[in-house]
């Protein structure tokens, strides 16, 4: 097997696969219920006796569900950690090293129990495509199972508690990550942001801040938790997320009948960076990326699997390049490496996609 | 080389980031490179910048002068972890679950700036909790069922359901309610 093969065995998790509704624009479904524990302060003014306490709790609440593993963040590399966050499966926060904290991960990683981040408890569950309500479901049934066991700190006018007042009520965070290049080659989504704010909503560059997301990746979320149902939070998410695939669609047709040569070369050329060029940096390989992606999508590419693209938004990320390397690598040598493991990944998928045609 | 963001341990690491067509480079230690995250989406953070809603709590509205910072009261403290009610307005987190209790008269006006308006929980509701709440939405539950077999004539149907709602109604009186929900 070679190095890039054995690095994408132990890499890969099914939400960066090609399944599920909408796939070929929205790349992951992302779900998470906030909750606290009565008794114990929460982690930002918590003592080092009341966070192992609360861990112990989770993780005994936890003990009779098969296929999860209970890592605490001080037993995780640094690495490794950052390769965590890089895959969306913990926050930025919990990987900090000077913090107590813990992950409570499923075989699969779809579903991550955050111990001991901003809140006690953070459910979060990630599916491939749009998939909010089943997203949600699975968490429920977690947060159920939890409640059974846990002295929940809830309130009857303000609903589950939390640390901050931004998710205090439903604790229910959902979002939907969106790849949406055509409306930002048309240059239509800083319009989107402003109509979408006024619905209550965000939109956001998952890689990146605000309207220059880099690899037009763009994050949805919902912004209050208070005085909606989660059905109805849920409910309207996806409203928006079917408006924006809409829209999406009707520029990629846009695109398609009044510029066909320039979106077709735009999409070769950056194949032909993709899978020739030697330095790439992070910028650049997402923007090519994008753009080939579209171009896979719109049947301008043929014999590349989608999910080629989802994996290598993820891996080309610094923790994971290093774990590709196999080594610590200076900002120079990530491009080049960077450059490398797209140039195999791309040819692989190629090859299979080729061989089933 | 010092840690240009935390300026105590040495540097281990160096960001770079381009912003607007600039490309800055910052050495970073290993404790302050894993809070820069360029790729993570503020997935946990707040997204309306609750600081910028909260901060001119005290000063007033309009009032954005630094200087001028009036001797407030703290308002109320939380009796559990010590947080004063200001305190908890300039770094926008509660200390415990006890804070809620201790700022309830208080809430409904932050949580009408930083949730939209909203102030009332309408969400699920664990079991766990004292049945009052799932016993006050399954009258009015019940009670919206009634009047629907009522307009549909079903009056024995409609005299069912107000017997439902009468036990209910007394239980929660007792002071009671959850053996009688579900």
């Amino acid at each position: 097997m070679s190095s890039i093969e054995n690095f994408l065995k132990n890499a890969v998790t099914p939400w960066m696969g090609p399944k599920g509704e909408y796939s070929n624009i929205v790349m992951s479904t992302r779900v998470r219920l906030a909750r606290n524990l009565k008794g114990f302060r929460f982690p930002l003014d918590f003592s080092r006796e009341e966070a192992e306490e609360v861990e112990q709790k989770v993780a005994a609440a936890l003990g009779g569900m098969e296929d999860f593993s209970h890592i605490p963040m001080e037993s995780v590399p640094a690495i490794q950690r950052q390769a965590l966050v890089e895959k969306h499966l913990i926050s930025p926060q919990l990987a900090d090293p000077e913090r107590p904290g813990s992950v409570i991960l499923s075989g699969d990683e779809s579903v991550s129990i955050m111990v001991n981040e901003e809140d006690h408890i953070r459910i979060q569950v990630i599916y491939p495509g749009l998939h909010l309500m089943e997203a949600f479901d699975r968490a429920n049934d977690i947060d159920n199972r939890l409640e059974e066991a846990l002295p929940y700190a809830f309130d009857g006018d303000f609903g589950y508690i939390t640390s901050c007042p931004t998710n205090t009520g439903t604790g229910l965070r959902a979002s939907v990550m969106l790849h949406l290049p055509a409306l930002s080659i048309t240059s239509n989504m800083t319009r989107i942001a402003q109509a979408v704010a006024r619905l209550g909503m965000t939109v956001r560059g998952s890689y990146g801040e605000g309207s220059d997301a880099l690899g037009n990746v763009y994050q949805v979320s919902n912004q209050m938790t208070l005085g909606k149902s989660e059905r109805d939070i849920l409910m309207d998410l996806r409203d928006l997320t079917e408006r924006l695939i809409e829209q999406e669609e009707r520029a990629r047709r846009a695109l398609r009948e009044h510029s066909p040569m320039k979106l077709e070369d735009r999409v070769w050329r950056s194949y032909g960076i993709l899978t020739n060029a030697r330095v790439l940096a992070t910028d650049e390989a997402a923007n090519r990326l994008s753009d080939v992606r579209l171009g896979i999508d719109m049947g301008i590419i043929p014999d590349v699997d989608l999910s080629v693209l989802n994996e290598l938004m993820i891996f080309m990320q610094p923790a994971f390049l290093q774990q590709y390397a196999g080594e610590t690598l200076q900002p120079g040598e990530r491009d080049v490496f960077r450059a490398q493991l797209i140039r195999e990944r791309i040819g692989m998928g190629r090859q299979s996609g080729g061989a089933e045609d | 080389m010092i840690c240009d963001n935390c300026q105590e341990r040495p540097a281990s690491v160096v960001v770079t980031q381009s912003k607007n067509g600039k490309t800055e480079e910052r050495h970073l230690c290993d404790v302050c490179a894993a809070h820069f995250q360029p790729f993570q989406g503020d997935f946990g953070g707040d997204p309306l910048g609750i600081q910028q809603f909260l901060q001119n709590w005290f000063a007033g509205p309009g009032t954005f002068q630094k200087t001028a910072q009036p001797q407030v009261a703290s308002g109320p403290e939380c009796p559990n972890c010590g947080l004063t009610f200001r305190r908890f307005i300039e770094r926008g987190k509660f200390g415990c679950a006890e804070c809620y209790g201790a700022f309830r008269k208080e809430l409904p006006e932050v949580f009408n700036k930083v949730q939209g308006g909203h102030t009332k929980h309408e969400g699920k509701v664990p079991d766990s909790y004292s049945g009052r709440i799932a016993a006050e939405r399954k009258i009015k539950d019940l009670r919206r069922q009634m009047k629907e077999a009522i307009n549909q004539e079903e009056f024995e149907r409609a005299a069912q359901l107000r017997d439902e709602v009468r036990e209910l109604e007394r239980s929660l009186e007792e002071g009671g309610g959850q053996d009688v929900v579900d």
